[in-house]
Formats: C-alpha cells, structure tokens, sequence
C-alpha cells in the first residue's frame, strides 16, 4: 500500500511533516511545552465553561433518572430520540481515532504520528460520551445497568442474543476496551519522558506511577512495538464492526427507512467522515494555540481533508442507494417513507442533511480551500452537523410516521433533550481540555523517530 | 382553590362524631387549624401540570391523615382474619351482583364485578333484555366515579357541617310547618326516572302533601319526543325500536350508534342485521357534526340541525306521493332515493329522530312509519313521568312563592339553560335542599346541600327503554356517607331512620322474601316490561303540525350536543371519561367548536383557534376545530365542560361552558355571529392524520349478494370469477393467506388465542377502550402527556376520513391493538427477553423483566405499545385503588405495556376448568373488548376449535390480516367493512 497523500494527489510533492528544527530537544520541548506551561487564562475560561457544561449535563441525567424518560420528547411512535440520535453520532466520532491510530499504523502511513495521540483522546472521550446514552435512555437504568450483560444470574436468565441492542454492548465495551489500552499504551514512553523531565514531586510521582516503570530500555522498546502492533490489529476490525452492529439496530428492525442492507458499509463511512471532521474541528484551534504548528502541518490537515471528501462520496452513495432502493422496493411503505423524507414535516432537516454531508465537502477538492484552516474548520463543523442530522433523520423520520396513518405523530425534543446534548459536548470539552494539559497531545517518542526517519530517507 | 385538603369524613348517618374535644366544642377552629397547617398552596400551582396538581393533592391528603392520627391515637384494635369464612367470600375469587345505572332516568341492567367487597369493573347483564350483557361507554367509567375523592361527604347548612340526625330533624320540623296550606310552599326538582320505587314515594308525598308542585329538569330529556307522540297519536307514548326488522334505516339527527345512552340496544339490533348480503341494512343519515352513526352510513347528509326539519318534510312529502324542498340537490336527491327505498321495504324500514327535534319531527317520522307499515316501531306507555317545566319553576321562584325546595335533578345551576338565572334563584329559597355527589355548583347556591350516594351504593329500582323493571342494590356501603333519592324524600315524610333497603323492600311488598330475592338476584323483574299499544295516527293533526313548522332563518347555527363522554358534564371529574378521544374528533380533556372546514376558512379560522361565539346577546369563547363531514354554516360544541365552579378538581380547566347559549333549552338556533379571539391552546387530539394514503389498512368493499373467499391472486393473473368491478375484494384477497417463509409454520398443539375485528359492525363508540382500561388498570395520563402523544389506551379506535374533507365519501373506524403476532417483530429486537411468545400465541409482556428501551415500540409495525414514559399511578394513597383489579399487574414507570387479550380472564378460565375437569369451551369467557362492545364487533376465542366463534369469524371471506405483507402474521384479523349503497344515489 502506497502513501495515501501520494496516492490522492501524486502530482504534488509531498511536503515535510515536521517543520523547523527538528533535533530531538527542540522536538520535545515543543511537544511537552504546554504541559509545562502555567495553565493559561483561556484554558480556564473554556474549562470553567465545559466544568459547567458538564455540571448540566449530570443535572439532565439525574432529573431523567429520577423523573424518568417523560422528561425528554420521545412519544409513541417516537419511542427513540435524542438519546439514540447522541448515542450514533458520538460513536461515530470515536471512529477517526481508532482509523488514525490503528489502520494508518499497519498501513505505514508516516504522517498519522503527529495526530495519533490526539484522535485517540478524541476517541475515548467520544464513546465515553456514547456510552452513557445507551443506559440512560432505558426506562429503568438500574437493571438496564447489569440484566443487559450476560452475567451468571441463580435464575438463570440471559439477555436475549438475537437483539441486536445485545450486540452493541458487547460491540461498544470492547471497543472502549481496546481504545483506551491502546491510547495508554501508546502514551508510557511519553508518561516516562514526563516523569523524568518534571522538577515538582507530585507530578513525578504521579506521571511515575502512569508510567508504570518506563525506562526506555531496548526490551521494553520491542516489547512496546510488538504489544502496540498487535493491538491495532485488534483495533483495526473494530473500526469496522462497531459502527456496523450499531447500525444493525436499524438495519434488522423492519421499519421503512430502517430495515436496509446498505447501513453496515454507510454507517462505517459515516463515522469516519465525521470522525475526521470532528479532528479537524478540534486541531485546527488546538495546534494554534499550543504551539504546535510545526508537527500538525497543514500538509496533515490537507491529508485529512482527502479522507473527509473521499468518505463524503462514499456516505453520498449511500444516500443514493438508500433513496434508489425505496423507489425500486415498489412498496407503499418505503415509498411513503420517501416522501416524508423529502416532502414531510421534518424534510427541512433532510435537505439541510444533503447541504451539510454532500455538497459542503466538495469544496475540498480546491486545493487552496483543502489548505484554509478557516475554510475547512468551518466545513467541518457544517459536517459534524449534518453527520448529527443524518442519524437524526434516521431516527425520527422513520419514526414519526411507519406503517398506519392512525399511529403517526409529531416529536418535539424538550429543554433536558437539548441540555443532554449539549452537556455531552461540553464534558467531552472538558475531558480534552484536560488531556491537553496533562499529557503530551503528541506523541513526542514518534515524532522524534519519524524525524529521525526523515533525516535518513527523506520521507 | 380555596378547597383544603379534603378529610376524611366526620359526620355521617346516625352519629355525630368527634376526633378530639377540641374539635367536638370548636369545629371551626379545629378545621382552620388543620387548613392554616397544610395550605392548600394553590398560588405556586399556577402553570404547572396537571399531573403534579394531582400528586400534590394526594400528598396533601395523606400527609393530612397521617397527621391527624398522630395527633389523636385511637385505643388500639385488633384485625382478625376469617375463623369462619363467610359463605360465599373466598378471598381472590370475585363475586358479581346484578344492579342497574340510570342515565336520564332509564335502567341499564349490569353485572358489577366486587373483590372482598371492592367493585372494580361493571359489565352488562346477560339475562337484561335491553342490556344483553352490554353497556354504554359511560357505563364502564362508573366504577371510577364510585372511588372520586372528590365526591362530598358531608351534609351542609350554608357551608357549616350538619350530622344526619340533625338534618332529618330539622327538615321534618320545617316541613311540618309547611302541611298547614297542603305544602303550598314546597316544591320538587327532579330529574325525570322510571323508578317505580321513586313513583311510589312521589305518591306518598302528594298525599301528604297535595299542593305541593313537581317540576323536571334533565339535559336528557324526552319531552319532544312524547310531544310528537301527542301530536300525532294523541297522547304521548314511547317509541320502542326492533332494528332488526328493518333493512332500511333512516335516522335523522338520531345517533343511535354510540351516542345518547338509552340507543344502547338499537347499536346491537342494527349489528345483528349489518351482516353483509341480500339482508344486510342500508343506513340513511341526516345530521349536522359527523357522529358514529355519520360515520357507518351508507349514505350520509349534512345540514344545519334547523334544516333537519326541512328535510324530514320533504322526505314526509315524497312518501306520501309528493315533492317537497330538503335544501341543496344532494338533499333532493337523497330524499327521493330514500323515499322510494322507504316504501319499497315492504315494511322492513323505519325513520328515527333524535330528541333534540322538535315534535313535529317526530310526528312526521311517526306518519312515515305508519305509511311505510314499519314492522320495526311499536308504542307503549311512556316510561318517564311528566313533571311541569323548569320554566314554570323560575317564575314560581321570581315570585317568592317557594319556601323549600328539593333539588334531585343533576346540578341545575349548571345544566339548566343560563338566561333562567336559575342559580341566583335558589340562592333567594330560603330552604333549598339539593342532593348532589359533589360540592358542585348548584351546591354553591342552595341553603341545604346532602351529599348523594353512588348508584352502586344505592338501593332502589328503574324502568328500562322497554319498560323492563331493572332493581339496583349497592355493591359497597356509602364511602362518604351520602344518601339515595328515596332516603332524601322519605326524611321529608319523617322516615328519616329508614333506609334505602326498606324502602325499596315494602314498595315490593307484594313479593315474598324468596320471590323478592330472585329478582334481586337477577336484578330484574321478568315481564315487566310494557304492555304494546296500537295508537291511531291522527293525520290532521301531523299535517297541522307541519304547516306550522316555519323556516329556519339562514345564517350561522349553533348546535349543542350532549357530550359523548361527559353527556351534559355529570362525568366531568371522571378522568378515564376526560381522557377518552372523542369518537370522530379523537379530542380528549376538552370540548371546541366544530365545524366544516370549509365554514372554518370563511370565518378566518383554524384549529387551536379561539373563536367568539354571540347568539342572541349572549357570547362565549372556545377553541376551533374544523371537522371533515360537519355540516356548512353550523358549529357544533358539546355540553358538559367549563365546570370551574365545582370541588370537582379533575373537571377544572377543561373546555369551555356553552349554558349561555342555551337560552331556553333549545338545542340549537340559527344567528350567530362567529369572529376570531385569538390563539388558543393546542387541543390534545390523539390522532394526527385522517387519511390513510392509499394503504390498505382499513378496508371497504361494496355489498354483494355473497362474498367467497377467493385462492391468492398471483400478480398479474386475475383469481377465478373476478371481474373489473371487483377492485375492492381483490384488495381484501391481498391481504389474506399465508405468507413465503424460509421457516416451517410453528405448530400450536393447544389453546390459539386470536381475535377478529368486524369493520363492518364498529361504530367507533369507544366502549371497548374504556373497558379495556377498567379491566386491566391502564392509567390515566392527562392533557399535557396527550399532546405529547403519550396516552396509554391499549385500543387506539384509528378513524380514517376518504374523499372531500367537507363531505366525506367514508369515514371509518379501526381498533388498532396488538395484534398478537405469530412472528413478532417486537420480540427479538428486546435484549433482555421481557417480550415473548407463549405456546397458545400470545405476545406476552413481562413488565417485571423490561427495562424500557423500547426498541419493541420502533419495530412494531402496527406501533400499539405504550410506555409508561413518566409514573402515571402516582404513589399516594387513593381511594381510587381499591377500584382496580387485583387480577392485574399495575405498571410501573419505564416499562411497556400492551394488550394482553386479557391473560388474566384466559388463566382465571383456565383455572376454573381444570378444577372442575374439562376443556374451556367456546364462549366461556372472552376479553373485556368483546364483553362489552354493544354491535358484537369484537370476537375472541381459541383458533384451535375450528367451530368457534372466532374460527368461523377468521374464516369469513372479508377477513383480512392488516400490513398482511410483513408476514408478522396476526391474530387478530379485522374483516372489511360493507358498503351497502343504494344505486340510486351517485354521490354520498
């Protein structure tokens, strides 16, 4: 497998992934420096902002466990919402991580080091976010918490394997599993440069315990490489399976708009697509302020804005299959389904759908816009957006009217659905702020081999 | 609110009792203390749900309780269970008693279910001639008006506390005082009963006192009805209708499939003669909003109420041989058509009118029958006593000429037309005493209110529609100590020790004991029904009558119905009633304005709309909703709602009072001015769209000298005998048969429970969804959780409207519950097993196991589970819990429910049939659903008995499995409905 940069664009050459200096001392400090620095006063302005964020969002959680699932606008026929609508999109997110990380890394993709370690954050701190949907939505969470794994119980009741909410407890715990090992995996070596470069002595003991006996000998180098080798094979058909099994939870179901075999592939291109976009969003600001431009080089944004443009073509294609089959089934119901889609109460939200994932990426095929760090924040978000609306328009259009007139209704979320949504940004802010820093965002021990690679071949 | 918290009750029949010595020497104090110590905290309220109102209150009750027994300890006593069982109480075996309900005066025979007790659920009485085991819709809320919290529970002199002794003392004191000029100064309101018992007593009191003056008031009255009777017989009679003697049914302004209580038998005859064929009936109707028999005609007119005369004229004219003017063409149209159906009947037809015609309506209908030699109508006495008019009352009243008056008549402050002022004027009586089962607002205005027994706390008998004695004995003793009528009037002849037993037992007293048992037992005297009179129809005096008959003024009618639910508001605190959707409109907590859409955007206005209503000078303001089949230029609102006044909470804020248009009784008049005031609320309408975009969901086809079950059509060949016009079977025969599967046929070897609906018989009148949610505790969620789409009937009645929203070609009802699917979607989608099939095929729920993700609600094609999103049983202690079945698991919040088809009746039958060795038969039992639907529209039954009732049903050519290409099949099969269309007539 050729360079994927090479292999979009061969014509241009390719630039230096790092740039300025590049000996090893300067490589560090600049990667380590803003967990070095005092904390500053913009990241206590947005921290104390997603700490309150967040305070909301355990608020809407309570409330909703205490008052139950009335709090939010589901209904019948509307029995899933906002929950499941967060629930996707997250995980979603989670899935540029894991392809960055783990894919690239099989495939030798030089220039995933410099964002690995910051998509994987994203990552976890995008399923944690995920995770907490699934349990909260139920309307008892206090048995949906244990009776949906399959633990020994005296009476001798499992959960039911045939459904594939089942699956997706399994698919999302391991997935988590897996991702937070490998995020921490891939962070020891820099935890040790940590606890060797600190002066205060908490933070050596704290980055000492983390670092769990880091010292850079040769055996723990190959044992390093080989356990982080095997885990992104690990990680690499979960990329796959997880967003394919959450869209078995629509695929398997019969309703119209559901029940179709192209999800698995679109979901799974969807998540990448908003995976990346969601990187972007967050990079863009990030290697701004921390200072650090000269290892996220606009040739890595650019590289990521091949994917998200590559992904939007295949999630359009899904789009095109889907609407084709629903002409092509004959069916009064998929038809039907159709029509709401385009023509229905909610078809504004399908429109602004199409605006956001098929026709704002292909501005990326500019190569100045490709490189405009405000143009493709900007298109990210719109992406983040409409990937949200995607699963919106999933869930709810399908919903709101099936098969008999008689039971359709209309869905309006309420002010907790919409606290819950934003506090799940806001605590996924927080989580990140705090990654930024405590730890290195970038993995200082492969910049520095990847640079020491380049002064060797040149790459 | 400046109600506190009701406590519980402190002065009742034979006692004056006390809790402490403070409260005995200062009453007063003793109540502000309690109220100055649990506010009732109304002001923060403002705004906040219903629901929240409710538990509040509940906890205010009971915190009032707990304190009020800490702070007086009574000596402690001992509970013992049964040494000696009772006879006939085994614990957890229910018991059933015979009893009638009154609705305007007549009997309905029913059966009431008691635990240790508690009754829980009413159903009609098989051996009834008029009931045949069915109710009206009400019926079946009754037993949640038995348990209202809100019910008075003390007698009250101007507000202040009066024990029962105290009262009856005085009253007979007082009413002594009033013998001396043969009670010149007393008088009685009362609501019309045919109550033999009643009679009796009203006996006894006009001897005694012989000047004393009878005046009637009832929101049901029949007055027009017996007038027209007059005019054309000369005397008054009742009609007595056979429906199944009649293949051609004309009714105008007559719902007599689901409204008006008393139509309760002509919904079953009509059923019985509704199969379709050559014998199959054909349904004219004439009326102005769309009602359950609009929407099961065969040809359907709108028009003004006003008008209705004009066409019963045209139709009196044409069968008589001549023409006359009905209105626009269609009416024309429809007459002559009808006419010629009419006499060509060979006497199988009939023409009914409503009660809210005038009487020369009814006389006209009388002549047609006559002409028409109607085998379907025959006359008898009338089973409603004649009292003088509430009219006559309020000039009495004006001129001080009454001294004591005895309100029985439903709260006439309220229901009695506004311009009599009648609530002032029983303010000014210096002794007025009303008997009312709430502090509603009549209670307000007179100086003596006693609290009423519930009827299934009464004693005492009625007459019903036939004549047929029905005797009423109580199934509980009074919860809050309230009295009967009879016990009220017998305290005025100085019986006041007498109770109602006694009463009813000498009126009797010509039946032995064991001959009086029987009969109460049965809860009916056999034969009592009246004997058939053979009146001559007065020609001269018919055609008088209508010549008479002037003109309605054009313009804009108003037009006052009795509510379907709340009837004339009686049933206004009755959540299961506030709750339940509107048969047509699917309204729920509230009452609008109806009217034609058309009409609607001539005025300006659409729905949610606050619309100024002026007639004569007088004006109210109610929310707008256009309804598809109203009649131009008319709109519609019913009575019964806008009860603010009341203690009677549940009623509060529920629609709008129309008393100050009904000036002088009238139902309806022309003149109206109608502008827009605004928006209104969003009305909680429980469904949302009314067409059924070109599915086959609710199917129709056209009647047929026979109908055969055809082998599946393959596609593009046509089945065998098929010609074009048979379109609409071959749409049933889509929907029939088995369907492709990779899997062998899962092999039931037992019991397989199913169910058919016929289509063809639903009228859509809601009995079903009310005794669906007496029988299995559904709750009650309220206005806000409507609106969201969130009400728990585990039937939803599905109304779908075709062709032109103005004057729909068909309008059609479709219960719609879980269908019980053999391949459930809902059941592998749930991730924890809390939805699966048992071996005779039921869908089951097991709420204890769910966890509410509701996956199974999104993958259930026919979307009839509900979730209990919020807690809808509030966890207070409630009266109302002892009316629910114990039988029955209450959900708690966060789990799914649905239609079980009644698991508890099949296992309770199951129960009963191996304890006494033998296989449960067909018809043993069968579902509440089907218990109590009045056309017989519901069967339940096992499958497996291939002559049962649902077997042959299931088997019926027009039987059809809903969304049949999903393959989920179902148990529970609907069967199309038939059109049975006069080929006369193109249009409507």
């Amino acid at each position: 497998m050729a360079d994927l940069a090479r292999t979009i664009s061969p014509s241009i050459t390719p630039e230096p992934l790092i740039e300025g200096p590049d000996d090893d001392l300067t490589l560090t400090d600049s990667v380590f420096a803003p967990v070095w620095k005092p904390t500053a006063k913009g990241w206590w302005f947005l921290f104390m902002i997603c700490l309150g964020g967040t305070g909301m969002l355990f608020s809407a959680i309570g409330w909703t466990v205490y008052k139950g699932i009335g709090v939010w606008g589901n209904n019948i026929p509307v029995a899933w919402a906002f929950g499941i609508i967060n629930f996707v999109w997250w995980i979603g997110i989670g899935h540029a991580g894991t392809l960055i990380s783990a894919i690239l890394l099989l495939f030798q993709q030089k220039w995933r080091t410099s964002i690995n370690r910051f998509s994987e954050a994203m990552t976890l701190f995008a399923v944690i976010c995920a995770a907490l949907y699934p349990v909260v939505h139920t309307g008892r969470p206090w048995f949906a918490a244990y009776w949906l794994f399959p633990y020994p119980s005296t009476l001798g009741i499992w959960p039911q394997f045939r459904s594939p909410l089942t699956w997706d407890v399994f698919a999302v715990s391991t997935y988590f599993t897996t991702s937070l090992l490998f995020w921490y995996l891939g962070l020891l070596p820099d935890l040790a440069a940590l606890r060797d470069r600190s002066t205060g002595k908490w933070s050596q003991r704290l980055y000492g315990i983390f670092s769990l006996g880091w010292r850079g000998a040769g055996r723990h180098w190959r044992d390093y490489m080989s356990a982080y080798t095997l885990l992104a094979g690990v990680a690499t058909p979960l990329v796959v399976s997880v967003h394919t099994i959450v869209s078995f939870d629509f695929a398997t179901a019969q309703l119209p708009g559901w029940h179709t075999t192209i999800f698995p592939p679109y979901f799974v291109a969807g998540a990448v697509f908003s995976g990346f976009a969601m990187v972007v969003t967050l990079i863009v600001p990030a290697r701004e302020f921390l200072g650090l431009k000269n290892v996220i080089t606009l040739r890595h944004l650019e590289a990521m804005n091949k994917v998200i443009l590559a992904t939007g073509w295949i999630v359009a294609y899904g789009y095109a299959v889907e609407i084709f089959n629903d002409w092509y089934s004959g069916s009064r119901y998929e038809l039907g389904h159709l029509h709401e889609k385009m023509l229905g109460p909610f078809a504004p939200f399908f429109w602004m759908q199409m605006f956001c994932n098929v026709v704002v990426p292909q501005i990326f095929w500019k190569r100045s816009l490709r490189r405009s760090l405000l143009v493709m924040w900007i298109a990210s978000i719109f992406v983040n957006i409409g990937m949200w609306l995607e699963r919106f328009n999933i869930i709810v259009i399908s919903l709101h009217r099936d098969f008999i007139p008689g039971s359709w209704a209309a869905y309006a979320p309420t002010i907790i659905d919409v606290s819950l949504f934003v506090g799940t940004i806001c605590f996924f802010g927080m989580n990140f702020l705090l990654f930024l820093r405590f730890v290195p965002s970038v993995a200082a021990n492969e910049v520095k081999e990847l640079a020491h690679e380049m002064r060797h071949t040149h790459v | 609110m400046s109600k506190r918290a009701p406590t519980p009750p402190i002065t009742g029949p034979g006692s004056e009792q006390w809790r402490t010595t403070e409260e005995r020497d200062n009453p007063k104090a003793f109540e502000n203390a309690v109220a100055a110590e649990f506010p009732p905290g109304a002001a923060e309220l403002d705004g906040s749900s219903r629901r929240e109102f409710m538990q509040l209150i509940g906890g205010s009750l009971a915190l009032a309780g707990v304190t009020q027994l800490a702070g007086c300890k009574d000596p402690p006593q001992h509970v013992l269970p049964y040494n000696v069982k009772p006879t006939d109480v085994t614990p957890g075996r229910p018991l059933h008693y015979a009893t009638a309900l009154t609705y305007g005066g007549v009997a309905n025979g029913v059966i009431v279910t008691a635990w240790e007790g508690r009754p829980t659920k009413i159903e009609g009485n098989p051996d009834h001639p008029v009931a045949k085991g069915k109710t009206p819709t009400v019926a079946q809320a009754d037993i949640l008006s038995l348990y209202d919290t809100d019910r008075a529970h003390e007698i009250k002199h101007r507000g202040a506390g009066v024990g029962w002794v105290t009262f009856c003392k005085t009253i007979r004191t007082h009413v002594e005082t009033l013998k001396g000029d043969g009670g010149a100064k007393l008088a009685f309101l009362a609501e019309a009963s045919g109550s033999p018992l009643l009679a009796s007593m009203q006996k006894r009191l006009q001897t005694e006192f012989p000047k004393a003056r009878w005046y009637g008031h009832s929101s049901f009255s029949m007055d027009e009805a017996y007038e027209g009777a007059k005019l054309a017989f000369g005397r008054p009679l009742e009609t007595q209708l056979d429906l199944t003697k009649a293949k051609v049914v004309v009714t105008l302004d007559a719902d007599i499939l689901g409204g008006w209580p008393q139509w309760l038998a002509q919904q079953r005859q009509w059923a019985e003669r509704r199969a379709p064929g050559v014998t199959m009936n054909r349904l004219y109707v004439a009326e102005t909003q769309m009602t359950c028999t609009g929407m099961m005609a065969d040809h359907r007119v709108r028009s003004r109420a006003s008008d209705i005369a004009r066409i019963a004229r045209a139709l009196h004219a044409a069968v008589a041989g001549g023409t006359g003017d009905a209105g626009d063409a269609k009416a024309n149209a429809w007459v002559k058509a009808l006419a010629k159906d009419l006499l060509g009947a060979g006497g199988e037809a009939v023409v009914i009118v409503g009660p809210r015609q005038p009487a020369a309506v009814h006389a006209m209908a009388h002549a047609i029958n006559a002409t028409v030699k109607s085998q379907a109508v025959s006359y008898t006495a009338p089973i409603l006593p004649s009292y003088e008019p509430l009219t006559a009352l309020a000039e009495e009243l004006k001129g001080g000429r009454v001294d004591t008056l005895v309100v029985t008549a439903w709260n006439p402050s309220y229901s009695a037309p506004a311009d009599l002022g009648l609530g002032k004027l029983l303010a000014k009586v210096p002794n007025a005493i009303y008997l009312g089962t709430h502090e509603d607002e009549t209670a307000h205005d007179v100086a003596w209110f006693v609290p009423r027994a519930h009827e299934l706390e009464s004693w005492g008998d009625a007459r019903s529609i036939d004549g047929t004695v029905t005797i009423q004995q109580p199934l509980i003793t009074p919860l809050y100590h309230g009295i009967c009528v009879p016990e009220l009037w017998s305290a005025l002849l100085g019986e006041g020790g007498v109770g109602g037993y006694q009463l009813l037992r000498s009126s009797y007293a010509h039946l032995d004991e064991i001959g009086f048992q029987i009969r109460l037992q049965k809860g009916l005297i056999e034969g009592s029904a009246l004997a058939k009179e053979s009146p001559t129809l007065q020609t001269a005096s018919v055609t008088g009558a209508v010549d008479k008959l002037a003109a309605a003024p054009s313009g804009i009618e108003v037009n006052i119905v009795p509510d379907y639910k709340l009837l004339d508001g009686r049933y206004a605190n009755n959540v299961w009633l506030q709750e339940l959707p509107d048969p047509v409109t699917k309204l729920t907590w509230d009452n609008a304005l109806l009217l034609s859409p058309a009409t609607a955007t001539k005025l300006g206005l659409a729905r949610n709309d606050l619309a100024e209503v002026k007639l004569a000078g007088q004006a109210i303001t109610a929310s707008v909703l256009p309804s598809p089949g109203h009649a131009d230029d008319s709109v519609t609102i019913t009575l019964g709602y806008g009860r603010n006044l009341g203690t009677e909470t549940n009623a509060r804020g529920a629609g709008t009072d129309v008393a100050p248009l009904r000036t002088a009784g009238r139902w309806f008049a022309a003149g109206a001015t109608i502008t827009k005031a605004g928006k209104g609320e969003k009305l909680a309408i429980t469904q949302e769209h009314w067409a059924q975009e070109g599915r086959p969901i609710a199917l129709e086809l056209n009647n047929r000298p026979s109908f055969k079950r055809l082998p599946i059509v393959e596609e593009g060949h046509k089945g065998h005998g098929e010609t074009e016009h048979d379109e609409d079977l071959k749409t049933v025969h889509e929907q029939q048969g088995p369907v492709e599967s990779m899997y062998q046929p899962h092999i039931y070897p037992g019991f397989k429970w199913a169910m058919a609906i016929d289509l063809n018989k639903c009228t859509g009148c809601n009995a079903c969804v009310i005794a669906c949610v007496a029988e299995n505790n559904i709750p009650v969620v309220g206005k806000e959780q409507v609106r969201k789409s969130r009400e728990m009937h585990w039937i939803r009645l599905d109304v779908y409207f075709s062709g032109d929203e103005n004057d729909p070609s068909s309008v059609q009802p479709q219960p719609m519950m879980c269908v019980h699917c053999e391949k459930a979607p809902c059941e592998y989608v749930c991730p924890v097993n809390a939805t699966v099939h048992s071996d005779e095929g039921l869908n089951e729920m097991i709420y204890n196991r769910c966890i509410g993700t509701r996956y199974c609600s999104n993958n259930c094609p026919y979307k009839v589970r509900r979730f209990n999103f919020l807690d809808y049983h509030p966890n207070v202690q409630n009266v109302a819990r002892m009316g629910m079945n114990p039988d029955v698991t209450v959900r708690s919040r966060g789990v799914m429910e649905k239609c079980t088809y009644c698991v508890q009746r099949i296992e309770r039958a199951r129960i009963d049939a191996r304890v006494a060795g033998r296989e449960i038969a067909d018809g043993e039992f069968t579902s509440a659903c089907a218990q109590v639907c009045p056309s017989k529209a519901i069967t339940f039954g096992s499958l497996h008995d291939k002559t049962s009732e649902v077997s042959r049903a299931q088997d019926d050519p027009r039987a059809y499995d809903v969304l049949h290409e999903l393959g989920t099949r179902p148990r529970t099969v609907h069967l199309a409905r038939v059109k049975n269309k006069n080929p006369e007539i193109n249009n409507g």
